[in-house]
């Protein structure tokens, strides 16, 4: 059973009680819609999450599979000479971006501009190529899979934190308030009843009383 | 007025904390509502696009996601379309509304769901969660959530 508000039985207090049960409600749907959305976008990154993680394992053993292929065939030291030529900074746009009041992270891999890969075209092979594009595949990989990841932890976390203030409203704050609200209505009516029946005895002895 | 002399009775504490909650909730919600919304036309010219938000926060909008865009639309269409494409909350946790002030963005709707959309009101297109889960997919950064009065009464 709901536990009672301790409140002063006065008409006043029934109408403050009402007014926040009212406000109560209105916060109680606030954060339902708001949990509903964040456990929809929870479900969504989990499931996209999964998807880029076993992305990012195939790409990076391909990645893996074709420079090895690649220094197999042009030798360790000579793949290495070309690719120290080619060396570049990898850039990544970071800033955050909004889902119903949490910041989730969002990364994009800036790819460089033009088609030019860095090393020379005619003295490598297209293994040199093929392990180019999929190690750039396993990169653009890991970034996805590093926004998904961190997005699924810091939507798990602030889902805990709405499920408490909901559970909160819906199990303590709001039946409490009912509860007194029901407690007092009863009480005025009780209070009512014995007014009621005292006008009558009062009527009935003034009636004695003339007669 | 004497407050004890009005009809209404003088807010309590709790009254206040109650009232602090709502309007905390709901700018915490709306936090990521954008100041102004920008032309897509004129986020595929910036190096970095980025909205300000009503929390004076930047979002990042994702080249990919501007670059899908600019697919489906043509240049005129471009410099119509306003970004983030807005999703108003309905109240009842199933249906959401997005917010079509042009015809444009019924378009992106439609393209992205792959099925042809209508407007159930004058500006407001009704979608069901599964819908929004496929449109939020593919434009995370480009759409965002506004949750309105209308939706708490």
């Amino acid at each position: 059973m709901a536990q009672l508000i301790k409140v002063r039985p006065t008409k006043i207090e029934l109408v403050k009680l009402k007014r926040r049960l009212k406000l109560s409600q209105r916060v109680q749907k606030i954060v339902k819609d708001r949990l509903s959305i964040l456990t929809m976008e929870f479900l969504q990154a989990a499931r996209e999450t999964v998807t880029a993680r076993k992305r990012t394992i195939t790409a990076m053993s391909e990645a893996y599979k074709a420079v090895t292929v690649a220094s197999g065939y042009h030798g360790y030291v000579a793949l290495q000479k070309e690719l120290v030529a080619c060396e570049a900074d990898i850039t990544v746009t970071a800033g955050p971006r909004g889902v119903a009041g949490i910041k989730l992270p969002s990364l994009e891999l800036n790819e460089p501009s033009g088609g030019l890969r860095g090393y020379n075209l005619t003295q490598t092979s297209s293994l040199v190529d093929s392990a180019s594009d999929t190690s750039r595949e396993a990169l653009r990989a890991i970034i996805e899979l590093a926004e998904l990841q961190r997005g699924l932890e810091l939507l798990g976390t602030e889902i805990n934190r709405t499920k408490r203030i909901t559970n909160a409203l819906e199990y303590i704050v709001i039946p409490s308030l009912q509860a007194t609200i029901r407690f007092l209505s009863m009480k005025f009516e009780e209070r009512d009843r014995e007014e009621k029946a005292r006008l009558k005895r009062v009527k009935v002895m003034l009636a004695r009383k003339e007669g | 007025m004497h407050p004890h002399l009005t009809h209404e009775p003088a807010e309590t504490g709790y009254d206040k904390l109650l009232q602090g909650w709502l309007s905390g909730e709901m700018r915490l919600v709306n936090s990521g509502l954008p100041r102004e919304r920008r032309r897509l036309s004129e986020l595929l010219a910036e190096q970095q696009p980025a909205i300000g938000c009503s929390d004076g926060s930047q979002q990042m909008l994702k080249r990919s996601e501007l670059g899908y865009l600019a697919d489906l639309l043509d240049e005129e269409e471009q410099q119509t379309l306003l970004l983030p494409i807005l999703i108003e909350m309905a109240g009842d946790e199933t249906e959401s509304v997005v917010l079509c002030p042009s015809d444009v963005e019924l378009k992106v709707v439609s393209a992205v769901l792959g099925m042809k959309m209508n407007y159930e009101q004058p500006g407001r297109v009704r979608l069901y969660r599964p819908q929004l889960s496929l449109l939020r997919r593919k434009l995370k950064t480009t759409t965002q959530y506004a949750f309105s009065s209308r939706t708490v009464d």
